[in-house]
């Protein structure tokens, strides 16, 4: 087959596609949009959404083996790590990627907050990043439970009676995490069904929009020395 | 900075110009983006998604049965030209971290009491299981109404096979079989 008939038929069927879907305004939009002249410091967005994409795909590959059940959740990430094929990788990824989407998702931030990227009117951008980090800092203290050994356990613990602490409602939140009156085999399937699928729900919302708006409002250029 | 630098909006470039616009950059460096952001992204996906088959894949192709000959139970509970007994064994399986005790269902007959005959309760259609009915003298399968002879041979139904048959040995009074 030649190469100018396969680039042919490629554009019969973007054509084609277009025709229905209008795919090639959106493309346009969103990839070839004009960007000022902007530094690497302008990537950390994008590193974290790569890091987010890495946690989605290596966290659906975890829940085909992990087991949310105090008897199973020890042996299961056990069998993942030491036994299965490429477990340890796979799991590696996912534990370190939830600490370098933290790390990234920060400065990121910081990025935002020294460029004056905030501010009008990309105030709405910013506030759904404040929403995103949080919901990253839920995906990272849910996650650290579900291996369930003892640094998991006594996390939560710590973790859960910082939420006690608030007067009259810190008792009632402290149970509502925990499932009950302390860690149980609810607060582990509560943990997990957080992680898997309460949080990614939100996480995906917010993601959307965010991605909107920074396409929408177009990025900041660098501030300049007179403004 | 030069002026012409700015938000999209005030770039003057009029809307539903695209990437080979007026203003397109040197098509050589656009290019060569292009095939680094595809050989960057091809490994980094290649880099995942091979050990991800290998993840997936990885307990199917480890689990392990019982090796080996296992007992059935004593000869002398199988009487001669008697209608089929289902005997019931347990053996272990082991996949992944999980080690499971699964009972193995066998019809036994013999018509001498020296040679047997260990048929599978597991219908060679899909995998539902038969019992023996006495009235019509075959197995029957509920599941797509399949029925066998007493031997495992197809009599009616879809079923592309007889009855898969067990290996089996006579030792000590007892009866011992393979795991196919």
């Amino acid at each position: 087959m030649q190469p100018a008939a396969n680039d042919d038929r490629l554009k019969q069927t973007g054509d084609w596609l277009d025709e229905r879907t209008g795919w090639r305004g959106n493309w346009t939009a969103v990839f070839l949009r004009k960007i000022p002249k902007v530094s690497w410091a302008y990537t950390l967005g994008s590193a974290t959404l790569f890091t987010l994409v890495l946690q989605f795909v290596t966290g659906i590959l975890l829940t085909l083996y992990y087991v949310p059940e105090p008897q199973q959740a020890y042996a299961s990430v056990t069998y993942i790590t030491n036994e299965l094929s490429f477990g340890w990788l796979i799991r590696g990824i996912h534990h370190w990627g939830a600490s370098a989407m933290v790390l990234l998702a920060i400065l990121h931030m910081v990025r935002v907050i020294i460029y004056g990227a905030y501010k009008y009117p990309r105030e709405v951008t910013w506030l759904t990043g404040v929403g995103l980090l949080l919901l990253t800092f839920a995906f990272g203290f849910t996650g650290y439970l579900l291996p369930w050994d003892q640094r998991a356990y006594w996390a939560t613990v710590v973790g859960t009676q910082i939420g006690s602490v608030p007067p009259v409602v810190g008792g009632f939140t402290k149970d509502l995490m925990l499932g009950g009156p302390e860690i149980s085999g609810l607060t582990l399937s509560r943990f997990f069904g957080a992680h898997v699928w309460v949080l990614p729900s939100l996480l995906v919302a917010l993601v959307a929009i965010h991605l909107f708006l920074v396409v929408r409002n177009g990025i900041t250029s660098p501030p300049k020395r007179d403004e | 900075m030069g002026a012409d630098e700015g938000p999209p909006s005030t770039s003057g470039v009029p809307s539903g110009v695209g990437a080979d616009g007026p203003d397109a950059v040197d098509p050589g460096r656009r290019k060569f983006l292009i095939a680094t952001i595809g050989a960057v992204g091809g490994t980094i996906t290649a880099a995942v998604g091979v050990p991800a088959i290998a993840f997936v894949t990885g307990s199917a192709r480890t689990a392990t049965g019982e090796e080996g000959w296992i007992r059935l139970g004593s000869v002398g509970s199988i009487e001669p030209g008697a209608a089929p007994t289902l005997v019931k064994a347990t053996i272990e399986r082991r996949t992944g971290y999980l080690v499971e005790e699964q009972e193995v269902s066998i019809f036994v007959t013999t018509e001498n009491g020296q040679d047997f005959v260990l048929l599978s309760n597991v219908c060679t259609h899909l995998g539902c299981r038969v019992r023996w009915v006495e009235a019509e003298a075959g197995f029957h399968c509920p599941c797509h109404n399949a029925m066998f002879g007493r031997n495992g041979e197809v009599l009616a139904g879809p079923p592309p096979r007889p009855l898969d048959r067990y290996e089996y040995k006579v030792e000590d009074a007892q009866l011992f079989f393979k795991e196919a």
